[in-house]
């Protein structure tokens, strides 16, 4: 961490899913697992995967594809779980391939362009910047929107279920 | 190490319960320094922290504490109440700081034996200046307490006796001494009057005449804890021609409370006195049976002291002394009180506790992890040494959970005799005959869970006492014959632990309320006062500083409480739920999560999906043909078992669960039942009972009702732990 | 101010009848039954006590039921709490259980002994007894 520090850089795991590639700082990952056996919760939003056992801890699962309203995909052995941290909240995101760690230069963030309305917006709003890696792009994630963002809609859902009670 | 005489339980209990409120006060107080005022929250905290240092400074008469503490409370009831602009925060802040410093100062003097004399006359005066200077021109006076109310029940420390001395004595006698016990009680009477405390062995030296003869054979033995000097004992202690040798050692405090043990290993004392054995019993603190209160004592006779092994609580009788021969000296309990806690007790931060029960957790999964390995499932295998030692192990890890459950769980007795003492306090102080009753005291509760329900349990006790009976004018007024009463309940029911507070006074005033209410706006002023539920209405007093008593008294006018209550419940995970019938008296219930980290579950399958319920709530399971269902045209279906019909719940189509079974003689019923409400869960099939360890199901996912947790099982895989009264509802 | 002083301990007697004589005339009983009886009796003849000292170790009645005896006199009697005689606990049982339950039974005062005669006489006045 020190020398990313010094060069102003910012070390990502970049991901994909769907056509586009996803980066997180390194610094929220945990680490990264194969696809494990999923328990359902029942009633939950269809993102939300269910439960795993990671080694005698139970943390939620999110499909990251169901996340952004996209197209559900098919698990198979390439399909893995990044493990992040925010805030002390434990989630695994079930993402269809992992790319690489990269570096990016600070330099080379661009604001997220935003068209500002629809749908779109809505899924858009968990990329906070643009990295340019060579000739690729990075959409470089939030990750405190990711899961937080619902976080407050969950909590004022379950406040008011309180209120009924 | 004379100072152990010093520590007083009354005084560490003050001590320690203030420092605590003081420190929590600085930090709210510093943390808002550079605010431009204090938040509501801060400044009920500030006037809360100041009224229990007040409440129990006055009982410890620490007069200056009780004054300044008082003071601020004044001003912070002002600034809650008025909510006055412009108050120079800063100012205020150094006031507070001032108190505190003063009462952290006080307290400190305390701790160190010494004496709290520090005057605080002059930082009251800064505080009324203060108080003069922010009330300005606002006449409107908010009520006040009475002109420093005065507890009317005071506790005094014993004299610090750290110039004591303490000595053990030997006296031997001459072989041919006649009637050597009528020696050795001269020598108990010439000390008695200087003797604080004063032991002797033998102890019936006066109508056992057989003690002369243990005295000659292995000398007499005197414990003493006096002012005087060596010097002075052996003048009053003469060698004459009986008393053939003196000997005065000065000892510790220590080895004075270890009493005659001190003495050397052959000495035993028979545990025959019934001061003893009080002693004894005295020192349960855990687990203790109902206080009886009852009247019915009052007339004990002295030899009716029965089976003192099996009650575990001291009551009133219990210090009735059997026979005491004029020589024989009374043991003091707490000498023998401290040696029992020395050995006995260590006080263990409580997350200790919790992480030793969550490594206890892992233990029991990694245990099952053992046990149902694959590599265990190879055919041929011989398993018998294995299994044995396996049968061991599982003996052990399930010793270890009992061990460390019993250590956590707590019985309410202690919690519900607290509030009996607030019950007689306040109906006292407010002239209220009141009856208080306790049902289920000895209901068991994580003691987590005690520390978080002991105060919002207070104020609701003091509430019932206060604003619930009604006085006894009033009362006969309304033509109630029956005398006040409180109750205060507990049971488990379906991992919670129910706590009710029920009085029959004169009930919550809907109207009352809701005038206040709407003062305060906290209604929606579109609304009509009649579309508000009771049960909405009721709630309107957990918010805070609402209090619809007319006349503020000293007790719980103030409206300190409610909002105090349902926030320690929530903490918890609990809800207070209010009943009130006008005229009849109000109920207030609460429901707290037992959580239980350990718990016997039935595990069953659907489809892919494991679920866990606890045992206890399985009444039994049964296989059902298809014509005992019954499907009722919206689509409920019952169950009818032995003539009767029970609802059912597909535990599939409940939560969505695809390939589950569907024909009812495939499966299996689970009869469940909680409060009285039963209801049959389908399940495909059964797996088994085991010990399953609870965790809870992450934040991240939103609460479903009827699940309460999840656990790991054996195989690594996931279970949902069905709440069954959650079910029920649905 | 009429004084009953219940103590089954004859030096400790003494002195404490020797210290309460200050505020008032004292009378002295050696345990609880005999308290309970001289408070009855005093009752009757419409001179109460104003103030009973009690130990809580002693034979026959410990101070606890004598505590109770008294309060439940006064409390057929229909006296009103303010005009309840004040009663003093002096115990060298000093640890919070004891204390609590003297409270609960409607103890006025719990004097750990030895007494401090400083605070005692500090509470006496706050009781407005001295």
């Amino acid at each position: 961490m020190s020398e990313n520090e010094e060069v102003q850089k910012q070390k990502y795991v970049t991901f994909m899913s769907g056509n586009e590639y996803f980066g997180l700082k390194i610094e929220c990952v945990n680490e990264i697992i194969v696809m494990q056996e999923i328990t359902a919760i029942p009633e939950t939003e269809e993102y939300i995967k269910g439960l795993i056992n990671l080694r005698g801890k139970i943390i939620p699962v999110i499909d990251v594809r169901l996340r952004f309203k996209q197209e559900p995909f098919k698990y198979n052995d390439r399909t893995c779980i990044i493990v992040i941290n925010v805030d002390s909240t434990t989630v695994g995101l079930i993402v269809e391939k992992i790319a690489e760690v990269v570096e990016i230069s600070e330099d080379n963030l661009l604001p997220s362009p935003t068209l500002n309305h629809s749908d779109k917006a809505q899924q858009d709003r968990y990329v906070y910047a643009i990295g340019k890696v060579g000739n690729s792009v990075k959409l470089l994630l939030d990750p405190e929107k990711l899961l937080h963002d619902d976080m407050k809609v969950l909590e004022q859902v379950n406040a008011e279920e309180d209120e009924e009670e | 190490m004379a100072e152990e005489f010093n520590t007083e339980g009354m005084l560490d209990m003050y001590l320690f319960e203030n420092t605590q409120l003081l420190e929590q006060l600085q930090e709210i107080v510093l943390d808002q320094r550079d605010a431009d005022c204090f938040d509501d929250d801060s400044i009920n905290e500030i006037f809360r922290t100041m009224h229990t240092i007040k409440g129990s400074s006055g009982i410890m008469m620490f007069d200056e504490i009780t004054e300044v503490s008082h003071k601020l409370e004044d001003v912070f009831y002002y600034l809650r109440e008025s909510k006055p602009e412009n108050v120079p925060h800063i100012e205020l802040v150094e006031h507070v700081l001032t108190v505190s410093d003063f009462i952290m100062g006080e307290m400190e003097k305390l701790s160190n034996g010494e004496d709290a004399d520090g005057k605080a006359g002059h930082i009251v005066e800064e505080l009324d200046k203060f108080l003069k200077s922010i009330k300005g021109n606002d006449k409107e006076e908010p009520v006040r307490a009475s002109e420093n109310a005065a507890p009317q029940q005071f506790y005094i420390a014993p004299m610090a006796t750290s110039s004591s001395h303490f000595f053990r004595i030997y006296l031997t006698y001459a072989p041919d001494t006649v009637m050597a016990n009528v020696h050795a009680y001269k020598v108990v009477f010439s000390l008695k009057d200087i003797a604080e405390d004063l032991l002797h062995y033998p102890e019936d030296i006066i109508s056992d005449e057989s003690s002369g003869d243990e005295i000659l054979e292995n000398g007499f033995k005197i414990l003493l804890q006096t002012q005087a000097t060596k010097e002075d004992l052996q003048n009053l202690i003469k060698e004459s021609y009986e008393l053939k040798k003196v000997e005065i050692f000065e000892c510790t405090s220590k080895e004075f409370m270890a009493g005659f043990d001190s003495f050397g290993s052959e000495i035993l004392i028979d545990l025959e006195s019934s001061v003893e054995e009080i002693e004894k019993r005295a020192q349960e603190n855990e687990k203790e049976d109902n206080v009886s209160l009852e009247d019915g004592g009052l007339f004990i006779a002295p030899d009716s002291i029965p089976e003192i092994k099996e009650k575990k609580t001291i009551a009133p009788g219990d210090f009735v002394i059997e026979s005491k021969g004029v020589g024989k000296s009374k043991k003091l309990a707490k000498d023998k009180n401290k040696k029992i806690e020395k050995t006995s007790y260590i006080s263990v931060d409580i997350k200790k506790m919790d992480q030793l029960m969550d490594l206890i957790g892992e233990l029991v999964i990694a245990e099952s992890v053992v046990l149902q390995n694959q590599d265990l499932k190879v055919p041929g295998l011989k398993l018998d040494n294995f299994n044995k030692a396996a049968s061991q192990m599982t003996k052990i890890a399930t010793d270890l959970q009992d061990v460390i459950m019993s250590m956590r769980m707590v019985p309410l007795t202690n919690t519900f005799q607290k509030m009996n003492r607030i019950v007689f306090d306040c109906s006292r102080k407010l002239g209220k005959d009141i009856e208080f009753e306790m049902i289920g005291d000895t209901t068991e509760v994580d003691k987590n869970i005690i520390e978080h329900i002991s105060d919002p349990l207070m104020h609701l006790v003091r509430n019932a006492v206060d604003h619930g009976i009604e006085t006894m004018e009033e009362r006969a007024q309304k033509g109630k014959t029956e005398k006040g009463r409180i109750t205060l309940s507990a049971k488990t029911e379906s991992g919670k632990v129910w706590i009710g507070v029920q009085d029959n006074g004169a009930g919550l005033n809907r109207e009352k309320i809701l005038a206040k209410a709407r003062k305060h706006e906290l209604l929606d002023p579109t609304r009509l006062d009649s579309s508000y539920p009771d049960k909405e209405v009721f709630q309107l007093i957990t918010l805070p500083g609402f209090s619809t008593n007319d006349k503020v008294t000293e007790l719980s006018g103030r409206g300190v409480g409610m909002d105090v209550v349902v926030s320690n419940i929530q903490s918890v995970g609990g809800t207070l739920e209010i009943e009130s019938t006008p005229g009849q008296g109000s109920l207030m219930l609460l429901k707290i999560p037992l959580t239980l980290a350990i718990i016997d579950g039935i595990v069953m399958q659907v489809a892919k999906t494991t679920f866990v319920i606890e045992t206890g709530v399985v009444k039994e399971f049964i296989n059902v043909k298809r014509e005992s269902v019954v499907r009722k045209p919206n689509g409920e279906e019952f169950v009818m078992i032995r003539g009767e019909g029970y609802p059912m719940i597909r535990l599939s189509d409940l939560y969505h669960i695809e390939g589950g079974k569907q024909e009812i003689s495939d499966g299996m019923i689970v009869l469940i039942e909680v409060d009285g409400k039963s209801v049959c869960v389908f399940v495909d099939y059964l797996i088994g009972k085991q010990e399953i360890v609870v965790k809870p199901i992450p934040d991240y996912i939103k609460r479903v009702q009827g699940l309460s947790g999840c656990t790991q099982m054996g195989d690594g895989s996931i279970a949902l732990i069905l709440d069954a009264s959650g079910l029920i509802e649905k | 101010m009429r004084i009953l002083l219940a103590e089954d301990d004859f030096v400790t007697r003494k002195f404490m009848a020797n210290f309460l004589s200050k505020y008032g005339e004292c009378d002295v009983t050696v345990d609880g039954m005999e308290a309970v009886d001289a408070f009855m009796m005093a009752m009757e003849d419409g001179e109460p006590y104003d103030l009973v000292c009690l130990d809580i170790m002693m034979p026959v009645m410990d101070g606890y039921q004598a505590l109770m005896g008294i309060r439940n006199l006064e409390k057929e009697r229909g006296i009103p709490d303010d005009k309840a005689a004040k009663v003093i606990m002096a115990t060298a049982l000093n640890d919070e259980k004891n204390v609590k339950m003297a409270f609960d039974l409607g103890c006025t005062i719990y004097s750990g002994k030895p007494i401090n005669q400083e605070r005692f006489e500090q509470a006496l006045k706050k009781l407005g007894l001295a």
